[in-house]
């Protein structure tokens, strides 16, 4: 799947975006051409049948014309008039003359009624003509008989010629353009020599205009033309006669005079041309010239407006697509933000969601996950809690045993010495704080119970260090009440005693005071002693817990005494030292101000 | 990918689309233009005008283009024919297809065409300098030569004819006089005579009734007509002013009914026929190729052909000899034939 590893380090949003594109491109491109395709080839389609229509249309006028001229000359050469007049031996004879004019007033009425014949005359076998207007500027008979018409209507003997377009000169200076149809009469008294000829020629001329105009208005497209062959290989019509047949212009006669009817190609590229041939039923070949170039002028318009809708399509699609893409994604967007807060470890948030898709259901499941991790993190926290209370607890309620030991050892030693007195007094100090300790499963207890406690220890030390400190403790009766965690003097004091007092020379003096303040109440315990190097406070205060016991014996229970405050209450409560080298140090304790909480308290 | 990348890209395609949308109708704009004809004159009895502008309107409608002509009613308006031009300049047409009146003096109207872009061809005339992208033209000298050989196959050496000329100092005239006395020298034959027409038939009619009626009259044993009007003027001159039976051979120049006439009555014996129709039609092809940028040839000759009485009716001269659709018919339909 190289197509998969080519979106490996893109956004879904991209590659949705990207795929959507793709499809939307070849969709358009597919529909555009398509219609493009279908449109032209129905264009061309039609534009070839309507060509062919067009050209049946001319073939069918010509033909009309052509018919109708041929029918005049028929019905001209069948009166009797005629035929007496072609039978005469002599036609400038008296009765030759009165026939010829008898004739002539005849055809003079057939050239008044038809607009479209240019000229009718009969050129007789034996020298006599007749025209249709009083033309003394006919041509002599001599000359007449060379023309084409005339010649072509003797080798026919008796059938119809039809002599393509030439310009008549039967007139002395008046050429039209015309299209003959002459008729040679079988001569009535045979000649020997065979020529059927002496019966004489009868001429009908058609305006070659009515052609021209037939033709002209036919148009084919942009450039096409129809043009009108003879099977002579002669063009009838041609709307660029004077240029035909030059360098500039060909058509392929030979190839149409042997086709049959319908449609041919000929030619290359921009030359190319489609030629629709119709054969008349007198071998005349009217033929539709299309040039393939304008059909493809309309397709290059089409194609323009294919290319202008697809892309437009393309436009408004890809644009659709990307705000689509982007609609689509946005969830999962959003959800990856969330997902990097739970992350930086907020399992407090929660996704909105907004649907029921997929994305709806992963957000769920997101937000049942966190939810899932959220409380097994605050059951581990306070599961951590427990152990650490537990912990504590199972430190407070231990009397150090060295502290034991050195009681005992006092004990011991008073008792030797017979200070029964003192040795009651301790034994009975250490008998109530062994009896506090073993008393487990309170935490809380009121401050007179805690201060009664220091009292027994501060007896006992007393008793130890003989005169080496005093103490006093001043605290007022209203705080008494107050719940306080159990033994948090105890350390306190402890390290009053053994590193601020132990190292003084003279005795030192132990005070607890109390007072109610602005945030709870506050404890102090100041001394006299030998004070702290403020590196020596940094360390406590920075409360590095050090599980090891120093030989100097403290520093793991005031860290936990901290610790236990800061549990209970939270961060603003706890212990704070102030200490002065040579001076002496203070601890304050500071404590909310609870109501009574009656003996135990989780 | 962002929001904003795509709203860029669909941005750009529309615009894409609108550019490519506009560029097509502009482009369809530019070839829908006309391309003008301005010839020497539009004389409707000239017929070596009409038939060109017939070539122009078969070129036109083959290459589907729009051709409007405008001229003068006399080919010695130059002044006029100038004003055409630079009316023509403002209305800037897809190209300019000119007879230059005269060679020089439309010059600088010419170089202004040519500053402004538009291509100009010129036909039938040129100019005296370089400023017109094609020359579509017979080769008068060629055409001269024709005359004079038609001339000389008539005459014995040692004869003397007059040339009837027409605008003095026109590059045509200058060129198929040339031809004329060239082709003549050779054959031992001398101009005795050129008269000026101005091409205008009447003023031939007059110099030649005049010339027949001089002492010199006699001694000329042909004459010479350089283009139509001339021809034609004195042709009806030497008709009339010399007995038939005794007229001298005349050679014309191009072709009209008239001058037909002539031909077959006999006063002319030969006429050297240029091809208007195809000057026309070369000359929009050209114009067309012109203005879509295609290199035109500098110049083109269309070629004269010399008919005679014996080949005026043959098939390929009687298209040129007669031209459709104008007066060369000799009934249109409706129209009464009396």
């Amino acid at each position: 799947m190289r197509g998969v590893r080519l979106f490996q380090y893109q956004s879904i949003h991209t590659q949705i975006a990207l795929a959507f594109s793709a499809l939307i491109l070849c969709t358009t491109i597919i529909l555009s051409y398509t219609a493009y395709r279908l449109s032209s080839d129905a264009v061309t389609g039609t534009s070839l049948e309507y060509t062919k229509e067009l050209v049946r249309q001319v073939h069918t006028n010509v033909e009309n014309y052509i018919y109708s001229m041929e029918s005049i000359a028929s019905l001209a050469l069948s009166s009797g008039e005629l035929k007496r007049y072609a039978s005469l031996p002599r036609q400038d004879s008296e009765e030759g003359e009165e026939l010829g004019r008898r004739l002539g007033d005849y055809f003079r009425s057939v050239l008044a009624s038809r607009k479209d014949m240019a000229s009718i005359l009969f050129v007789g076998g034996h020298g006599g003509m007749v025209g249709g207007r009083s033309g003394e500027s006919l041509k002599p008979s001599s000359e007449v008989r060379q023309q084409e018409w005339y010649l072509n209507a003797h080798q026919l003997e008796g059938g119809t010629a039809i002599t393509s377009s030439h310009v008549q000169q039967l007139y002395r200076g008046e050429y039209p353009w015309v299209v003959s149809i002459s008729k040679a009469l079988p001569s009535t008294a045979a000649k020997p020599s065979g020529e059927g000829a002496d019966g004489g020629v009868l001429l009908v001329d058609l305006n070659y205009s009515v052609i021209d105009n037939l033709c002209k208005q036919i148009q084919l497209g942009r450039r096409g033309y129809v043009f009108i062959l003879a099977p002579s290989g002669d063009l009838v019509y041609h709307p660029q006669q004077q240029i035909l047949n030059t360098q500039l212009k060909t058509e392929r006669i030979p190839d149409i005079l042997e086709s049959r009817d319908g449609t041919m190609t000929f030619g290359r590229g921009a030359e190319q041309k489609i030629y629709t041939v119709s054969t008349t039923r007198f071998g005349w070949k009217v033929v539709g010239v299309v040039y393939p170039e304008d059909l493809a002028r309309n397709k290059r318009a089409m194609q323009g407006s294919a290319a202008l809708w697809g892309s437009l399509c393309l436009a408004v699609a890809l644009s659709i697509s990307v705000i689509l893409s982007f609609r689509l994604t946005r969830p999962i967007k959003a959800l990856e933000g969330h997902m990097k807060l739970a992350e930086k470890g907020d399992f407090g948030q929660r996704v909105e969601i907004e649907s029921t898709n997929e994305i709806g259901k992963l957000a769920r499941t997101f937000n049942v996950m966190i939810g899932r991790i959220q409380d097994l993190m605050e059951q581990i926290v306070q599961e951590q809690e427990q152990k650490r209370i537990s912990e504590l607890k199972a430190l407070q309620a231990q009397i150090k045993p060295h502290f034991l030991y050195n009681t005992l050892d006092s004990i011991i030693w008073m008792a030797e010495t017979r200070k029964v007195d003192e040795v009651v007094t301790m034994t009975s100090a250490l008998a109530k704080l062994l009896r506090s300790s073993i008393n487990q499963g309170e935490e809380w207890v009121p401050l007179a119970v805690e201060l009664e406690q220091i009292r027994h220890y501060l007896t006992i030390q007393q008793i130890r260090y003989r005169r080496k400190f005093t103490y006093s403790i001043e605290v007022p009766e209203e705080l008494y009440p107050y719940p306080i965690v159990k033994l948090v003097l105890q350390p306190i004091v402890e390290n009053a005693i053994y590193h601020g007092i132990k190292h003084k020379a003279e005795p030192g003096h132990i005070r607890i005071s109390g007072r109610r303040g602005a945030g709870g109440i506050e404890l102090a315990v100041s001394d006299d002693g030998v004070g702290m190097t403020p590196e020596k406070l940094q360390t406590i205060l920075g409360g590095t817990p050090r599980t090891k016991e120093a030989p100097g014996g403290s520093g793991v229970g005031v860290h936990n005494v901290h610790q236990r405050i800061a549990l209970a209450f939270g961060p603003g409560y706890g212990l704070g030292f102030e200490s002065e080298l040579e001076e002496g140090t203070t601890v304050t304790i500071r404590l909310p101000e609870l109501e009574d909480k009656g003996g135990s308290a989780g | 990918m962002n929001k904003g990348w795509g709203v860029v890209l669909a941005v750009l395609l529309l615009l894409a689309a609108g550019l490519g949308y506009y560029g097509w109708t502009s482009g369809a704009d530019a070839k829908s233009r006309p391309i003008l004809l301005i010839p020497k004159t539009t004389d409707p009895r000239i017929s070596f005008w009409q038939a060109m502008r017939q070539g122009a309107e078969a070129a036109a409608r083959e290459y589907g283009v729009e051709v409007q002509m405008a001229g003068m009613a006399a080919e010695t308006e130059i002044e006029g024919q100038i004003r055409l031009l630079e009316e023509a300049i403002l209305r800037k047409p897809r190209a300019i297809i000119l007879a230059a009146a005269d060679s020089n003096r439309l010059l600088p109207v010419c170089t202004r065409i040519k500053e402004a872009g538009i291509p100009l061809i010129t036909v039938d005339s040129g100019l005296s300098a370089e400023a017109a992208a094609s020359l579509i033209a017979t080769d008068n000298y060629a055409a001269g030569r024709q005359v004079g050989d038609a001339m000389g196959a008539l005459l014995k050496p040692g004869a003397k004819v007059a040339v009837i000329s027409f605008v003095k100092g026109s590059t045509p005239a200058v060129e198929r006089e040339r031809g004329v006395r060239d082709s003549l020298e050779e054959k031992g034959i001398t101009v005795a005579q050129t008269l000026y027409t101005n091409a205008e038939e009447e003023l031939a009619y007059r110099l030649t009734t005049e010339l027949l009626q001089t002492a010199a009259a006699s001694e000329l044993d042909g004459f010479i007509g350089l283009n139509e009007p001339s021809t034609v003027g004195a042709a009806r001159a030497l008709k009339e002013g010399q007995p038939e039976g005794g007229r001298v051979p005349m050679v014309g120049f191009d072709s009209s009914m008239r001058e037909i006439a002539f031909l077959e009555e006999g006063v002319l014996q030969a006429i050297v026929v240029q091809k208007p129709f195809n000057m026309g039609y070369l000359a929009v092809k050209t114009a067309v190729e012109a203005s879509s940028g295609v290199a035109a040839a500098p110049w083109v000759d269309t070629g004269a052909v010399t008919v005679t009485r014996s080949t005026m009716f043959s098939k390929a001269n009687q298209k040129l000899l007669f031209p459709f659709g104008s007066e060369a018919y000799g009934g249109l339909v409706g129209e009464s034939r009396e």
